[in-house]
């Protein structure tokens, strides 16, 4: 069985801290301690490999940080996505339809936890919410301006569909602009989502070059 | 070494340049209206199998911009009604919208909209619970109120459908006979003469058929009747072998702009001139129905020099249009408001349904309209008849509680009727409305309706273009978006409950108009032809019911017609002519910015009135563009900005409806003048019309000068030839002309 990092680090925090309050710590203790820490950062710092890029595309470049935006509910996506290995669009069902990608309907996450982890109050909040006849008001973390055209729909017919990509990989090509979901719980921009950003990939791509392809 | 850059190789670098700068920029984090971290985006909770977020579903409903009753299409994207357009299986609108109904969104996105009830407390208007409301109301209007019926009145706009039934309803059970139907921009006097002299009130218009329309004043491409319809056929009439418009008229409406002959007759003296004209038909024996000798000998005084006299238009262009109607039959002849809406307007507009008689017209290009087979369902018209009536019955302190609803008095009335005063008469004053507009803000009780795109609704259109009647349904486009507002159906039932207990099998007005279309007669059917299982479904997804009409033709009678000239000596040289268009419509649509934006088809100003005046005139005035002049009638007056054109009579001043609010929210309020309030008492004689283009007023200069604020700029080309014209005289001699 693969060790999580972050999972022993927080074992390892918490028990020091309880310790601490306790006042039992000792020396020896505290240096055993620093030793475990300094092994446990030496693992791995992901339990999995970096998603692959699909070899029918040439990946847009850039990098993108910004604080991490805190939503109504702190949604899971690496548990949905590594641990239970559902596709992006079981649940983002639109994107291969529409221009938006699309938050999940309640009834949707509803469909599951209606009898799935019901005790964890993350699912307590979302029951909540479905029993008040509401949809939590998920804050926007992907927007392009007003003035940019952009489809999901194509970008998924050229990528995934046309070019006979299989369908169950497809978070690879998500991630090429949505970055590692499936290492976030709320989703965080890792990319840019800028002009340059977007036009690099167009021409490394065979995108349209014409303004008015987005900006109409 | 000096490098030459001329203009073409400074454009070249600037723009590699400009280039550059954008290309490194691509990279820049974007700052502009991004919204991550801002903006919510709010699930679906449990989405309808065809709701998917970025993709439109377009809904059947009916356009309430004005009573026209066009069937649209509306666009909703997640919840939202984004887009309106026709609905092609409308014979009203064709598929197509004007822009007040491209507009209408922004009404019902309006910020100023009403969003809970409010009532009056002292002096000022407070938000009250909808429970306080509603038994306010009922303490008024319900079965054991106190208040005699007849006592109790409702001033609506034009109203058809179930909602005129349910207005009808709750007057029968309240015991009143006071519905009061008002519009300024109307077709009264039209319909009079059509109803005396045809048979059918609103007659069915074939402008496709026509090889030449001769319209008195009917701007039928903006105000007139059905524009949207109207525009259509024009597109028609003007297509294949090309029919000839001519448009008499003292001020250029967007028909006259249209038109190949445009007339300027003295400001009204349209009778007469229809009278020249068929008199010179008669003479020619152009006409193919005979008259009786009494009429000839009648008509005999209108020879074309006094003609030419009167109407100041000249026996050449006479016999020019009298010509025209004969070589290019079938035509067609109507009148509008500069016509019909003088003292002696139904005798005029009775002069130019003459025309139509003789012509051989009717029957042809004016047939029998398709009735819907329902009575209580059909149109009741606005008119300003009634307005004047309201205003009577203020005068005479006959009224405890006045209703109104979808429609705007207190900013329609000319001062001189006095109905806001009247109004603080009334005890008990209820306002269902969306908007807080002057009659609203007047009101003891103002209950807030949802929006056109909110509400249930049944429209019968009042004119039926096609063979079959039709009734439009107005479906709501997404839920309402105040918690507060409810629909004027739901809140009259639920009066209608506590008066008819029959009322309570139907839980809404959404139940009551389900119920309604599935009682409907079995030849009534859902926008779909043949008999349908599904009416109720087929009438929300076509957005229409349509019903045979029984055979009905027209039986085409002479009244008697006295037209006669009116003179005016009082002082006041020029007549005021209170102008429509397609756009403000009667001021109405002054709260939506996007019409405010919109220029006047003619003088192409926005955001404000102006004063429109010959050239001739402003020179005997001694003032430009932009310059104030104060306009002066017996009644009052008002101050605008010149806008100089051509296009008006010399002795005709004409200032648009729409502007001068007092109220009707931030983009309303506080902007240009109201011409209708400097209007004369005046009536129209056959038919109890306010005569709104009869009051005579006075032009002064007040020296003062601001920029006029208007599209175009220039009106000429500058000398510089974009587009090449020749004078009509010069193409006749050159290329002939038929």
């Amino acid at each position: 069985m693969q060790v999580e990092r972050r999972t022993l680090l927080r074992k390892l925090v918490c028990s020091l801290r309880g310790r601490m309050r306790m006042k039992t710590v000792t020396i020896k203790q505290l240096l055993s301690l620093s030793v475990l820490a300094f092994v446990v950062s030496m693992l791995p710092a992901k339990s999995y490999a970096e998603l692959p890029v699909p070899a029918h595309i040439t990946p847009p470049v850039g990098e993108h940080e910004s604080p991490v935006v805190p939503q109504p509910i702190e949604f899971p996506h690496d548990r949905h996505v590594n641990d239970m290995k559902i596709n992006c669009m079981y649940c983002h069902t639109y994107a291969r339809r529409s221009q938006v990608a699309g938050i999940p309907p309640t009834s949707k996450c509803m469909g599951c936890h209606k009898v799935i982890a019901t005790d964890k109050p993350r699912i307590q909040k979302l029951t909540e919410y479905w029993e008040n006849k509401e949809s939590p008001k998920w804050l926007k973390v992907h927007d392009v301006p007003d003035y940019v055209h952009f489809t999901h729909e194509k970008h998924i017919r050229k990528f995934v569909f046309d070019a006979k990509f299989p369908v169950e990989d497809v978070q690879q090509v998500c991630g090429l602009c949505h970055g590692e979901v499936r290492s976030m719980t709320v989703a965080e921009k890792k990319k840019p989502l800028n002009m340059g950003f977007c036009q690099r990939c167009h021409e490394a791509n065979g995108g349209p070059g014409d303004c008015w392809a987005c900006h109409k | 070494m000096s490098v030459k850059v001329n203009r073409r190789k400074f454009l070249k670098m600037l723009g590699w340049g400009g280039a550059g700068t954008a290309l490194t920029g691509c990279d820049l984090p974007t700052t502009v209206t991004l919204e991550e971290g801002k903006e919510e985006v709010v699930s679906y909770l449990m989405p309808e199998e065809y709701a998917i977020p970025g993709i439109g579903v377009w809904y059947a409903s009916t356009c309430t911009q004005c009573d026209s009753a066009c069937g649209i299409h509306g666009r909703v994207r997640e919840g939202r009604v984004l887009k309106l357009e026709g609905n092609p299986d409308s014979p009203i609108s064709n598929g197509k919208s004007c822009p007040m109904g491209q507009a209408a969104v922004q009404g019902h996105y309006n910020p100023d909209r009403i969003t809970s009830p409010m009532m009056r407390k002292g002096n000022s208007l407070q938000a009250v619970s909808w429970d306080e409301a509603m038994s306010a109301l009922t303490s008024k209007v319900g079965p054991d109120s106190g208040v005699k019926g007849d006592r109790v009145g409702m001033i609506t706009g034009s109203v058809s459908g179930h909602q005129s039934v349910v207005i009808d309803e709750l007057l029968s059970q309240v015991g009143s006979k006071n519905h009061y139907v008002h519009e300024v921009v109307n077709t009264s006097v039209w319909s009079a003469v059509c109803r005396d002299m045809l048979g059918d009130d609103m007659p069915r218009l074939n402008y496709d058929k026509a090889g030449v329309i001769l319209s008195f004043g009917a701007d039928f491409l903006g105000t007139w009747i059905s524009p949207v319809h109207n525009m259509g056929e024009y597109a028609k009439f003007r297509s294949g072998a090309r029919g000839t418009l001519i448009q008499v008229e003292p001020k250029m409406t967007l028909t006259g702009g249209n038109a190949d002959h445009w007339v300027p007759a003295a400001p009204g003296t349209e009778g007469a001139l229809a009278l020249g004209i068929a008199n010179f038909i008669l003479e020619k024996g152009w006409n193919t129905m005979e008259v009786p000798n009494s009429v000839r000998k009648s008509l005999a005084q209108y020879n074309l020099d006094a003609v030419e006299k009167v109407t100041g238009v000249s026996v050449n262009k006479i016999k020019r249009i009298a010509s025209l109607l004969s070589e290019r039959a079938p035509s067609l002849v109507i009148a509008g408001d500069s016509a019909g809406n003088h003292e002696n307007g139904y005798d005029a507009v009775a002069s130019i349904m003459l025309l139509n008689l003789i012509l051989g017209n009717v029957g042809n290009t004016i047939e029998a309209s398709a009735k819907f087979p329902e009575k209580s369902l059909r149109a009741k018209r606005g008119n300003t008849k009634d307005l004047l009536l309201l205003s009577k019955a203020l005068k005479d302190n006959k009224l405890d509680v006045l209703i109104s609803y979808n429609t705007n008095p207190v900013y329609t009335a000319p001062a001189v009727l006095q109905v806001a005063e009247g109004l603080s008469g009334v005890g008990f004053k209820v306002a269902f409305s969306a908007f807080p507009d002057e009659t609203t803000l007047k009101a003891d009780l103002i209950l807030p309706i949802h929006s056109g795109m909110e509400d249930w609704g049944t429209h019968v259109p009042a004119y039926q273009p096609a063979d079959e009647s039709v009734m439009t349904l107005q479906q709501p486009l997404m839920e309402p978006i105040h918690k507060e507002t409810r629909g004027f159906g739901d809140i009259m039932l639920s009066l209608l409950k506590l008066h008819n207990k029959d009322y309570e099998k139907f839980a809404d007005y959404y139940s009551y108009l389900q119920a309604a279309v599935a009682n409907m007669p079995a030849d009534v059917t859902g926008g779909v032809s043949g008999p349908s299982k599904d009416l109720w479904t087929n009438t929300l997804q076509k957005g229409i019911v349509k019903a045979k009409a029984a055979a009905n033709a027209l039986a085409p009678k002479l009244v008697d017609m006295r037209f006669k000239v009116q003179r005016d000596d009082s002082g006041y040289p020029m007549h005021l002519i209170p102008s429509a268009r397609l756009g403000m419509w009667d001021g109405r649509h002054a709260n939506i910015p996007w019409l405010q934006e919109f220029p006047d088809q003619i003088a192409k100003v926005v955001w404000s009135s102006w004063a429109e005046v010959h050239p001739k005139t402003a020179s005997k005035l001694g003032v430009k563009n932009g310059d104030y002049v104060r306009v002066t009638s017996a009644s009052g007056s008002i101050e605008a900005q010149v806008y100089i054109h051509k296009g008006i009579h010399p002795d005709a001043v004409a200032v648009p409806m729409g502007q001068g609010h007092e109220e009707h929210g931030r983009y309303a309020k506080g902007r240009g003048v109201n011409p209708l309030k400097i209007l004369n008492p005046l009536m129209e004689r056959r038919t109890g019309e306010l005569a709104t283009h009869a009051t005579r007023v006075k032009v002064t200069n007040v020296h003062k000068h601001e920029v006029l604020v208007h599209l175009g700029g220039s009106e000429t080309q500058m000398g510089r030839r974009f587009v090449r014209t020749i004078s009509a005289d010069q193409l006749r001699r050159t290329e002939g002309e038929a």
